[in-house]
């Protein structure tokens, strides 16, 4: 009887999420997964023809490029996007005056309209006279085209994923915030120093959060698109033709969208097979009170 | 690193944290400095005449030279300020109420809640941000379009009743972290679920509540393509669609653009400041939640 | 049980509490009356009329443009309404197909983008000489500037009526030119000239960084066909990248590149830092280059933007042996959709603007945005000799239109995809990553590639 009564609680709360998805979100989910197997150009009905558009895939250059291209990104941006977080929220969340002004000014590149951060970004790495070089210059180098040029293209675009940490670190503090005072009074009373403190109060009770901002980071980058489509768009020599920004051009602009369909539904798979190592990774370092 | 009122942070330490935020918001401060900056220009101060460095950012004249306060004015008669604002407005009043309270339902029942089949559920809620949305466009369309819904507002603000992904992700953590004995407790004293949920994980989540709000009203906020979309009369869209109209293919109106979006992002920054001042930093917590 | 809460407040902090709330409370105010104030949706101006949806992508001053041409249309006829709708150029694509594929099209729309082939094909696009007598239609194709109806034409069918057409051809400062010892009135008749000059007025800095641009040509769309190449195999019917004329259009920029050096140019032009929409910071005006290739609407923004700034203009030069007033063209052109409601209104407002019925009139809209006209009678109207007089720079453009060797992309429906291909080999060979017959090759085999796919998929 109890055991009837909560699944029938676990499933009432769930419920809107489950309609949302029967009505929102399973057809469209089911239509993209049926174009991937046909011909589709977004306005004549689609044509069945096998797995032929997954043949395609293998041998096309440019997915091979461009699936190249993300996972270098993932794996390089999600790790420092972390670091970076976690350490701005640790500094964050010190106890001194103004903390809410430099918190603002953190989260301020996340609200910024992006026309605005893609003109600063493109001044800060221009060659001649951008930000960065001029310091090399002081240094005696002489700085790389960087947007323009095909080595340092993706660095550069890794660079720019890091100035809008701000988004992570809001949730970081909020989780920073959660954390009882009393564990820390306790560590405080038992001799801890700051280090201490933070390797075995703050990290731990904060892993959910960690987990979180991981999963999602490993989810957005491997779906980054934004950044490339309007301030490089994919060049130069397709350095930084990111996997989403491809399958946006085979979709609308050759409108090819049944091949993109398949590039979707291979990439969904990817992404899938990743999340699904991290959740069995979950139990091992990851805080759960339930 | 959290401080209580028995631990106060020695000097040296508060100097250092500040010298480091203070280096780090450089870069942060830069887009919205020079968008403040170029707003306050006239077009012949911003562009470069004879010899000078080819750039629209030309960092020796971050401050213009003399403020010219009508564009602000003019940005704001070029574009129906008013109706835009109203819109937009409306849209984030109803997604965040939406979006944050169904996450938050959805997310206690697959934080807290035993019931069969939730890791597959879960797992497939994950899914549903694993595929990029180019693909799913078209069936959504047509969905919303067999609906009835096209030529309104519905489409914006309905689907966001039915809970987000990333929020219940994000609100499930949370949940995650507040011990069982709490909830048992309450259980043994006869509280309901909803009881357990409504008084008990809610108010100790307010931070995460806070959070999600404020990502969904900077998304809202921003959202630009949504009611372009699904809308065909101009005086429905929203601030973002309004700053677009600043630009233009041949040639856009440099200081108006930037007045348009300063007033853009002023609001968004006032909402932030407020928010984390009040909710993720307002009140320290004790108690038995170790 | 609810654990207690200690919440820490002293007397300031509550005082900021408050002046927060007073803050919030103010806020919600400002939003009720904006609310009160806004106005309602929009109420059209002749609701007994038949309405015209017309989607087009201008903003800003363009907009304005477009609003005066449609005003004066609903002024001049009372059968129809247009109601004109701008959507930002990133997303109109998107915004078209899906409204055509949900079965919910506006009646016109006015483009830019490398469209009508492919769609076309997908059965997407009304054909527009369905709206005029067989007579009609002969004198159209026969009085037309060629390149107007290479561009809208399609399989024999009109797909978009050209409501302006552009033309690139050289800027150059007389000043510059004075300053180096040369006469500004003698532009060279060749290109090969034309780079010697360049190369005479070109500056660098101590440590060999371009400092000035004396004459860079590039892009290899715009040179193929001034060296008699090109990407369409009329004989043939058939898109091509790889022939000898081309090969030597390619070869040419490489050279000058090379010369110039690779690297040096890869920076100098990144430097220039043309963001979006900064298409009024030319370099131009700034002196960074002495000879610009660039379209006809810069003039009316030199006009705007730097009035008293010297310029001349002069159509591009060809190579010993390669073809007059030639280039790459592309133009502003109306289209109407399948499943429109009411396309003949979209037909007369379309006419009505590119002046197919009343070039006087069409004249005055082509100044308004700085536009070359679909047809010669077009710029013999009053209205457009005076844009002429005012602005002579314009003659030259208008001098190069009616050249049979502008041509635009090839009418093929994998257009984007070829011009992306041509895009690409322009990008290794610029950057000496590959020379010009590798990089010409491995276009070929793209465009080879494409073409067995779209044939395995029954294309």
């Amino acid at each position: 009887m109890n055991a009837i009564r909560r699944h029938l609680a676990g499933y009432l709360f769930i419920s809107p999420w489950l309609a949302g998805f029967a009505v929102f979100t399973l057809l469209p989910f089911v239509a993209s997964f049926f174009l991937g197997f046909c011909r589709y150009n977004v306005v004549t009905p689609p044509v069945w023809v096998g797995t032929a558009n997954y043949e395609e895939l293998l041998r096309d250059p440019l997915f091979w490029r461009s699936l190249a291209n993300t996972l270098i990104y993932a794996g390089v941006a999600v790790p420092l996007g972390m670091a970076a977080g976690v350490g701005l929220a640790l500094l964050l969340n010190a106890e001194i005056r103004g903390m809410a002004v430099y918190r603002t000014v953190f989260f301020l590149p996340h609200i910024v309209p992006v026309v605005a951060t893609s003109v600063v970004f493109v001044w800060i790495l221009n060659p001649d006279i951008g930000l960065v070089n001029s310091l090399l210059r002081l240094a005696g180098i002489r700085g790389p085209a960087w947007l323009a040029d095909p080595n340092w293209a993706m660095t550069s675009l890794i660079f720019m994923s890091l100035w809008a940490v701000g988004g992570s670190m809001v949730i970081y503090l909020a989780g920073l915030k959660d954390i009882p005072v009393a564990l820390y009074e306790a560590a405080v009373v038992d001799g801890a120093g700051i280090w201490a403190r933070t390797r075995h109060i703050t990290l731990p009770m904060l892993s959910p959060v960690i987990f979180f901002n991981l999963v999602m980071g490993v989810i957005h980058s491997f779906q980054y698109f934004t950044q490339a489509y309007i301030m490089t768009q994919g060049g130069p020599q397709d350095a930084t033709l990111f996997y989403a920004l491809y399958l946006f051009y085979r979709a609308w602009r050759y409108l090819d969208m049944g091949y993109a369909s398949a590039m979707a539904w291979v990439l969904f798979v990817l992404i899938m097979l990743v999340t699904a190592a991290l959740f069995r990774t979950h139990k091992r370092w990851v805080y759960d009170a339930a | 690193m959290s401080a209580t009122p028995a631990l106060k942070m020695p000097l040296r330490r508060r100097l250092a944290i500040h010298a480091c935020l203070l280096a780090l918001c450089v870069p942060c401060l830069l887009p919205l400095g020079w968008m403040v900056s170029t707003s306050l220009k006239s077009e012949t101060e911003i562009f470069p005449r004879e010899g000078q460095a080819a750039s629209a950012f030309r960092p020796a004249q971050l401050v213009p030279q003399r403020p010219v306060w009508r564009n602000y004015p003019e940005a704001l008669k070029t574009v129906p300020f008013a109706a835009y604002l109203r819109n937009t407005l409306m849209l984030c009043a109803f997604t965040v109420t939406g979006a944050v309270l169904s996450s938050a339902v959805v997310a206690y029942g697959f934080a807290r809640l035993r019931f069969r089949g939730r890791e597959p559920l879960f797992a497939l809620l994950l899914a549903t941000m694993a595929l990029p949305g180019q693909v799913t466009m078209i069936p959504t369309f047509a969905l919303f379009r067999a609906l009835g819904w096209y030529g309104t507002f519905l489409p914006l603000i309905v689907p966001s009743f039915f809970g987000a992904p990333f929020y219940i992700f994000l609100m499930r953590q949370f949940f995650r972290t507040v011990p069982e004995e709490l909830a048992e407790a309450a259980r043994i004293d006869g509280a309901s679920e909803w009881g357990i949920f409504w008084r008990i994980f809610l108010p100790l989540s307010k931070p995460a509540l806070a959070t999600c709000a404020l990502f969904q009203f900077f998304g809202a906020w921003n959202d630009f393509f949504g009611p372009l979309l699904y809308l065909n009369d101009p005086s429905r869209y929203t601030l973002a669609y309004g700053l677009q109209q600043f630009l233009s293919s041949y040639g856009g109106k440099w200081a108006a653009l930037m007045a348009g979006a300063t007033l853009f992002t002023l609001p968004v920054i006032v909402v932030f400041f407020l928010a984390q001042k009040t909710f993720i930093q307002g009140i320290a917590t004790t108690g038995s939640k170790g | 049980m609810p654990r207690e809460v200690q919440t820490v407040r002293s007397g300031w902090r509550r005082r900021a509490a408050a002046i927060a709330a007073g803050v919030l409370a103010a806020g919600l105010a400002l939003l009720l009356a904006a609310v009160c104030a806004a106005p309602g949706p929009r109420r059209r101006a002749h609701p007994d009329r038949i309405p015209v949806h017309f989607w087009h992508m201008w903003t800003a001053d363009w907009k304005a443009v477009v609003e005066r041409i449609v005003a004066e249309f609903n002024a001049s006829q009372t059968r129809y309404e247009v109601i004109p709708l701008s959507v930002p150029s990133a997303s109109a694509d998107s915004k078209f197909l899906l409204a055509v594929a949900g079965g919910a099209p506006p009646d016109l729309m006015a483009q830019w983008n490398q469209v009508i082939p492919a769609w076309a094909d997908s059965g997407l696009l009304m054909e527009l000489d369905q709206f005029m007598t067989p007579e009609e239609w002969t004198r159209f194709q026969a009085e037309v500037y060629p390149v107007a109806l290479k561009i809208g034409r399609y399989k024999g069918h009109l797909y978009g009526l050209c409501t302006a057409v552009s033309i690139w051809a050289c800027y150059y400062r007389p000043d510059h030119f004075r300053e180096a010892g040369l006469d500004p009135d003698a532009f060279p008749e060749t290109l090969e000239g034309l780079w010697a000059i360049g190369r005479t007025l070109e500056r660098r800095a101590e440590d060999g960084r371009l400092v000035r641009m004396g004459f860079l040509p590039q892009w290899l769309n715009m040179y193929a066909p001034i060296f008699g190449g090109g990407f369409w195999d009329e004989a043939a019917s058939r898109a091509v990248v790889d022939t000898p004329a081309n090969l030597r259009a390619l070869a040419f920029l490489a050279e000058c590149r090379k010369a110039l050096g690779f690297n040096e140019v890869v920076r100098f032009e990144s430097s220039l830092n043309q963001g979006q929409g900064g298409n009024v910071d030319w370099p131009f005006i700034s002196g960074r280059y002495s000879i610009v290739v660039d379209g006809q609407w810069r003039v009316e923004q030199l006009a705007r933007n730097a009035p008293d700034l010297e310029y001349r203009a002069a159509p591009i030069p060809p190579p010993t042996g390669g073809k007059r007033h030639a280039g790459w063209s592309n133009g502003n052109f109306m289209i109407i959709p399948k499943g429109a409601a009411h396309p003949e209104g979209a037909w007369e407002f379309a006419k009505f603007w590119a002046g197919w019925g009343d070039p006087a009139r069409a004249a005055e809209f082509c100044t308004w945005g700085g536009w070359l006209p679909l047809w010669p009678p077009v710029a013999e109207a009053p209205a457009y000799r005076a844009f002429l007089a005012k602005h002579p720079a314009f003659g030259t453009f208008l001098d190069v239109l009616p050249s049979e060797n502008i041509v635009p992309s090839p009418p093929v429906p994998y257009q984007v995809f070829l011009n992306d291909q041509i895009g690409r080999v322009d990008d290794y060979a610029m950057r000496g990553t590959k020379t010009p017959e590798a990089a010409l090759r491995g276009g070929q085999a793209e465009l080879n590639a494409e073409l067995a796919r779209r044939r395995r998929f029954g294309l």
